[in-house]
């Protein structure tokens, strides 16, 4: 990471203010020391099915084909009998968790994670489910977990974003689920189309076409005069002077952090088989150089909502499992792991029962399952080979120890470092949380 | 207030004294400076809602000794003479309320509590609560003397200087009249003042010069763009669907962004504006005026509308109140049903802007339309599902057909043949049902043994089609029918069968069609033909009746219409009534019933049930006639000229906003309002004629390092996105000064207003937001200012500003001639309003000598003199 006077002394010394503060928040220190510096939040939007990957319900293969015991359950629409998973579930590592074979270098990994089965929501459509597992709240309008992070914690690249996400096109409700809602926008995720792999088609404005490097730095000079000269009588403009002078150091020394082609092609040949592992290569080193969170999403839409054929779950896993274990062992190799915190989530699971979409169409996909779902936590200080609540002998609804999307958030920031009920944004007169005026930290899962 | 003036009556005369003076004095004092704490949070153990617990005291020891003020802990904190105490703590009262509290202690701490606490049985609302500032009457209070007559403009000035004065505090000088000129033509039009206007300005020793210049940005279209737009991020628009889960595009929002520049420009009179923006459709005044209620319908139904409405145009968090009292106003979360009641009587309605007679044609032909390709469609649907049952019986011949691998077989379908062939070889079919087969074939059988389990195959298939055909009619009867007669809510509880998943696999792969879902396909099934494959089984009368068919739909296609224009409002719903309080916000449990009426705290005594339809018309009436209104839009308009309002939570004149700066400017700035006929180009007027706005910016004193006293002009350090747009292709010469219309997206070729750029709530356009443009999904009443590297790099490298800065450069050019002094002058002029230094000169005159005057302009037009406002 380049630092001010080095900066500087790039540019021959003719170039920017004494005695800034950087444009973007600096690193602040959080509440109590924290186990991870950065998030990895890798989000399968679409909702994952917890049956067929990381809870296993041999009931579920007993009662293929039979109604769930007991009453007719409201489920988000008509659903039908129970459907076993299509897989076969092996016992990995030290704790012998199971995991679904669709998974199979997640599984070799597991002992890593920690598996959260009894994860439920409030919701069973996707836009408000999106909106409360990202921004703690059903409806939009609220600042994104990211953007309480950085606010919490700003930023140690100013050369970067602080909050980058990355989804070839835009998940369901888009921006809103990376808004800064009522917080400076400085907080706000900057969303990257990671469909390509040049930094210049990554990042608008990248790269200037008239200009040679000598002639920008020329141009910078001058400007950087002309500014001098206007704002010295007004201190208040330092921070849109000094965006020029940031935006110099993004375009030289940040666009190439977003260069996958840079690693060494061994590194790189286990995440370049998908959009998905291409963005998990890019915040591994985005992570590295600074940047406080990566989201990445799935992909466009909602790939993982198999409403029709939950087979597909065995395709998306196939693009999804050799990454994540990549991002695990890279993290490792980096000394990352450990202040990393990865979380695996969708917006809800999918229900134990076959869904027939519509009058008359047989099918064998499942529907929303907001009373049970599973979430993956690793690194940043996480109980790794552990799995944490439970679900009823078929996976419909979390039963033990059951963790609220608000848990989750709060055991996020608590190992970030903060008491979420003491990180508030005052807004419109009163403070808000991210958990609002619940939440409770998942201590058993903590290491 | 009413009921304690009957109260008062009854008491002896020295007593109703003492009473007149709590609740002319302490009261309101004690509401607004102490209640947010010392309340039920009684912070410092101290309550300071009831005397009992005044004279009880805290956790410091006894708050008052009665008739002695001098050694009442209270006067120590509030003259802020005691070490520790000093309250309130965001500032001292004002000389005159501690001297009435010091009075009052001397009095002996009357307090007519027995009145107050006898009304605090149902009502909820308590005096001390109505008693808070942004509930109270408008004052209309005098302007203050001040010793630097001199210095004052008109009556803003007084009481601007007057709270200067008494902090010690002078106003800076004013600013430049260029510096003046650029600012208010930003500030009304968003858009920079030209050499012209700023030449023409500078030699105008008119007293009215200033004046002047003011009407003439008035009367410009302009003014409404500009203005429009800050009501657009209160009224959250946008120009497609909010809470959508794909992008919806509406293409008729703009029709209310429309009207809302013309509402400006025409200086509709306040009330007319809100009125029709709540219920146009009821009320005659506005009945022009239907598109107001667009404010309405681009919301997302009646919570939202609840929320907006109230924050909006009364400053009020009413949406706090929908799981639970509001914790700070007193809004009870009956008052939230109430209102709800009001709006979930109205349903969104399209009103078309074409004769009823074309809408009728549209829709009939429409409907025609959708019928005709519904019969056509479940005809073909019929016919592929017969042919899939047909071939079917001749499954076993087609395998014989395929192990022996012939290509025609007389009686045979030859792609179906050729079907089977690939079907059969691919390797990844996993199920289990043509295992046997694939086995026998492997051991390379004897013809008979083939037909044999051919024939075993084909019955297998045919006893599978009748179970998937069994589990169709059982869904069709749980459904209710053939297009689901029952409704979704029944539904989720429907039991519904299935086929077991190996035999559903097997059922689609031979005869369900192609599949393609989240981007995994599948080809159709062996047997399933559609479209023009399937057409070729059929003839004779089949294929007749499907050319007519199409052919009809082709005709009408043809003569439809393009979809007419409509206008989104709102009308009454078709019974409108009350609804029951949803306890903790959850419809599940319902309480009381919730009537349909105003904010009780809003209201003299009990408020009036609303009994006209849904009682939008009655709410909007109530709205306007509220103080509020008028406080809280001479706050908005305040609020953009200063860059702060007087009250600085402009959404929020509750407990938990800020309290206003200067409360009696705001009061004489809303009298004054009113008394203009509810002007707002009038207040515009009266604002910018005042010294204050006339100030030069500058550094705070410490004394007031927010600059709350305005001292000196707020320097704005960033425009926001629409005028740094606007402005950037008006100095070029390429602005489209079209108005109105549909919406366009952001592109390097669009030259419109950014007014009129396509807003969308789930894509909000990189390039928009990249200069905080809001979230369009809330209401937002203050845009925050940022900056930073990915706004740099627009300026330095974006194909938008290197465009702009070549038609700079060639403007340039064209007006100004060859030599670069001139030029460069020419360049400073329409950028900035102002001639160039010489140092400027000579930098600019240096650099260009090379003969690069692209990346010269782009350099003038990234730095942040352009992008600023002082």
């Amino acid at each position: 990471m380049w630092n001010r006077r080095q900066f500087l002394g790039q540019l021959g010394g003719g170039f920017g203010l004494a005695g800034a503060q950087g444009v973007l928040q600096a690193a602040k220190q959080p509440h109590f020391a924290a186990k991870a510096k950065h998030v990895i939040f890798l989000f399968l939007n679409g909702g994952m099915s917890q049956v067929d990957t990381f809870d296993p319900k041999p009931a579920l293969t007993k009662y293929d084909g039979q109604p769930m015991p007991g009453p007719k359950i409201r489920t988000d629409r008509a659903s039908g009998t129970l459907m076993r998973s299509p897989w076969e579930f092996k016992r990995h590592g030290q704790s012998g968790l199971e995991v679904s074979e669709i998974f199979p270098e997640i599984g070799r990994r597991i002992d890593d994670f920690c598996v959260i089965r009894s994860m439920y929501t409030d919701n069973g459509n996707h836009g408000p489910s999106l909106q409360l597992m990202n921004c703690g709240h059903q409806l939009p309008g609220r600042p994104s977990m990211g953007s309480w992070v950085t606010y919490g914690l700003g930023t140690e690249n100013q050369n970067l974003p602080g909050f980058v996400v990355l989804c070839p096109g835009f998940p369901v409700l888009g921006s809103s689920l990376w808004s800064s809602g009522y917080m400076p926008t400085t907080y706000q995720g900057v969303h990257f189309q990671n469909t390509a792999v040049e930094p210049e088609k990554i990042i608008p404005n990248l790269r200037n076409e008239d200009l040679t490097p000598a002639e920008q730095r020329q141009q910078l000079a001058l400007l950087d005069k002309l500014n001098r000269h206007y704002a010295g009588s007004e201190p208040q403009l330092e921070s849109a002077v000094q965006s020029m002078e940031s935006a110099y150091r993004l375009q030289t020394e940040g666009g190439p952090l977003f260069d996958i082609r840079k690693e060494p092609e061994k590194v790189r040949a286990r995440y370049d088989i998908s959009d998905f592992g291409r963005g998990c290569l890019m915040a591994l080193r985005l992570v590295e150089s600074g940047v406080r969170m990566v989201q990445i999403y799935y992909g466009p839409f909602q790939p993982w909502d198999n409403h029709d054929d939950i087979r597909v779950h065995g395709k998306l896993a196939q693009k999804t499992d050799g990454p994540v274990a990549a991002l695990v062992d890279d993290l490792k190799a980096r000394g990352l792991f450990n202040e990393t915190l990865i979380v695996i989530a969708g917006e809800f699971g999918r229900t134990p029962m076959i869904q027939n979409s519509g009058l008359e169409k047989l099918g064998c996909g499942r529907d929303h399952n907001p009373p049970a779902f599973t979430t993956l936590l690793a690194g940043g200080g996480i109980r790794g080979g552990m799995a944490y609540g439970a679900t009823d002998d078929f996976g419909f609804k979390a039963i033990e120890n059951r963790v609220h999307v608000h848990d989750l958030h709060a055991t996020i920031l608590h190992q970030l470092g903060f008491d979420h009920t003491r990180l508030t944004y005052r807004h419109a007169g009163r403070d808000f949380r991210l958990t609002d005026v619940h939440g409770e930290v998942i201590r058993p899962i903590l290491s | 207030m009413r009921v304690f003036h009957l109260a008062l009556l009854t008491l002896p005369l020295a007593a109703a004294d003492d009473a007149e003076f709590f609740e002319s004095k302490i009261r309101p004092l004690l509401a607004t400076n102490c209640h947010a704490c010392h309340t039920e949070g009684a912070l410092g153990g101290l309550r300071l809602d009831t005397r009992v617990g005044l004279m009880k005291g805290g956790k410091s020891g006894l708050a008052v000794v009665e008739g002695k003020p001098d050694d009442s802990l209270l006067m120590h904190a509030v003259r802020r003479t005691h070490i520790r105490l000093k309250m309130p703590p965001v500032g001292a009262l004002k000389e005159a309320e501690v001297a009435d509290l010091a009075e009052w202690i001397r009095r002996g701490v009357p307090w007519p509590e027995a009145v107050a606490e006898a009304k605090v049985t149902q009502a909820r609302i308590t005096p001390e609560q109505r008693a808070f500032w942004s509930f109270r009457p408008l004052q209309n209070p005098p302007p203050p003397a001040v010793k630097n007559a001199a210095w004052v403009s008109n009556n803003i000035d007084r009481f601007i200087l007057a709270r200067l004065e008494a902090a010690n505090l002078t106003p800076v000088k004013p600013a430049a009249k260029r510096t003046w000129l650029r600012r208010v033509t930003l500030d009304l039009t968003g858009l920079p003042p030209t050499p012209e206007q700023a030449d023409q300005f500078v030699v105008d020793a008119a007293p009215n010069a200033k004046a002047k210049v003011i009407d003439r940005l008035l009367a410009s279209p302009h003014y409404g763009e500009r203005w429009a737009r800050h009501w657009l991020d209160l009224a959250r628009y946008s120009d497609g669907e909010l809470a959508a889960s794909v992008d919806t595009p509406w293409p008729n929002a703009w029709r209310y962004r429309d009207w809302v520049v013309d509402a400006f420009n025409r200086d509709l009179p306040y009330p007319v504006f809100v009125k029709a923006q709540i219920a146009a459709d009821l009320l005659p005044e506005t009945k022009d005026h239907l598109a107001g209620l667009g404010f309405q319908a681009l919301g997302a139904g009646a919570n939202d509308q609840v929320d907006v409405t109230t924050k909006v145009f009364l400053g009020l968090t009413a949406g706090c109140a929908q799981c639970h009292d509001h914790k700070y106003d007193p809004i009870p979360t009956k008052d939230y049903y109430s209102l709800l009641g009001i709006f979930s009587s109205t349903k969104t309605h399209q009103h078309p802007l074409v004769p009823k007679a074309e809408v009728d044609l549209y829709q009939a032909q429409k409907k025609k339309i959708d019928d005709l390709k519904e019969i056509l469609n479940d005809y073909l649907a019929e016919q592929t599902k017969q042919l899939v049952d047909l071939l079917a019986r001749d499954t076993a011949r087609y395998l014989v057909a395929a192990y022996r691998n012939d290509a025609e077989v007389p009686g045979l379908d030859t792609e179906t043949l050729a079907r089977w062939k690939k079907y059969l070889a691919a390797t990844d079919n996993d199920h289990a049902y043509l295992k046997p087969w694939q086995t026998l074939i492997a051991s390379k059988p004897t013809l008979a043994q083939a037909e044999a389990e051919a024939q075993q195959y084909q019955r297998f298939l045919l006893d599978l089609f009748d179970e998937a055909k069994e589990v169709d009619d059982k869904n069709y009867v749980a459904f209710g029918g053939r297009k689901g007669q029952k409704n979704e809510n029944t539904r989720q509880y429907t039991n519904i069968v299935s086929l077991p998943v190996l035999k559903f696999y097997q059922w689609r792969e031979v005869a369900y069609g192609p599949y393609n879902i989240d981007g995994f396909k599948a080809p159709a099934g062996v047997l399933y033909y559609s479209g023009k494959d399937l057409e070729r089984f059929l003839g004779g009368i089949a294929k007749a009746y499907i050319d007519k068919l199409k052919a009809e739909i082709a005709t009408l296609e043809k003569d439809l219409p393009p979809p007419f224009a409509f206008l989104h409002t709102v009308t009454e719903s078709d019974k409108p009534g009350d609804i029951k309080v949803a306890l903790r916000g959850d419809p599940k449990t319902p309480g009381e019933v919730a009537p349909r009426r105003f904010l009780q705290v809003l209201c003299d005594g009990e408020p009036t049930i609303y009994t006209q339809g849904s009682g939008r018309a009655e709410l909007a009436q109530a709205i306007v006639a509220n103080p509020l209104a008028a406080r809280v839009i001479v706050n908005r308009v305040w609020q953009h000229h200063f860059g702060k309002g007087l009250v600085r939570t402009p959404s929020n004149f509750g407990r938990m906003g800020e309290r206003p700066t200067h409360p009696e400017l705001l009061d004489y700035l809303s009298t004054k309002f009113m008394e203009s006929g509810w002007s707002i180009k009038a207040l515009h007027r009266e604002i910018l004629l005042s010294s204050t706005y006339s100030l030069t910016t500058g550094a705070s004193p410490e004394s007031d390092a927010d600059n709350k006293l305005l001292s000196h002009f707020n320097l704005q350090s960033r425009l926001d996105m629409e005028t740094l747009r606007d402005s950037v292709l008006a100095v070029s010469g390429q602005l489209d000064p079209a108005m109105k219309g549909g919406a366009s997206p952001i592109s390097d070729d669009n030259r419109r207003r950014s007014i009129y750029l396509t807003v969308s709530r789930t894509r909000l356009d990189p390039a928009l937001a990249l200069f905080d443009f809001p979230d369009p999904n809330a209401s937002v009443d203050d845009r925050p200012t940022t900056s930073g590297p990915l706004q740099g790099l627009y300026w330095l490298n974006s194909r938008f500003v290197a465009t702009q800065a070549n038609k700079l450069n060639e403007r340039l050019a064209k007006e100004a001639g060859p030599k670069p002094v001139d030029r460069v002058t020419h360049a400073y002029r329409l950028l900035y309003g102002r001639p160039p230094d010489e140092k400027e000169l000579q930098l600019g005159v240096e650099y260009v000598a090379s003969g690069s005057w692209a990346p010269y302009l782009r350099a003038l037009l990234g730095a942040a003199e352009f992008s600023s406002v002082n």
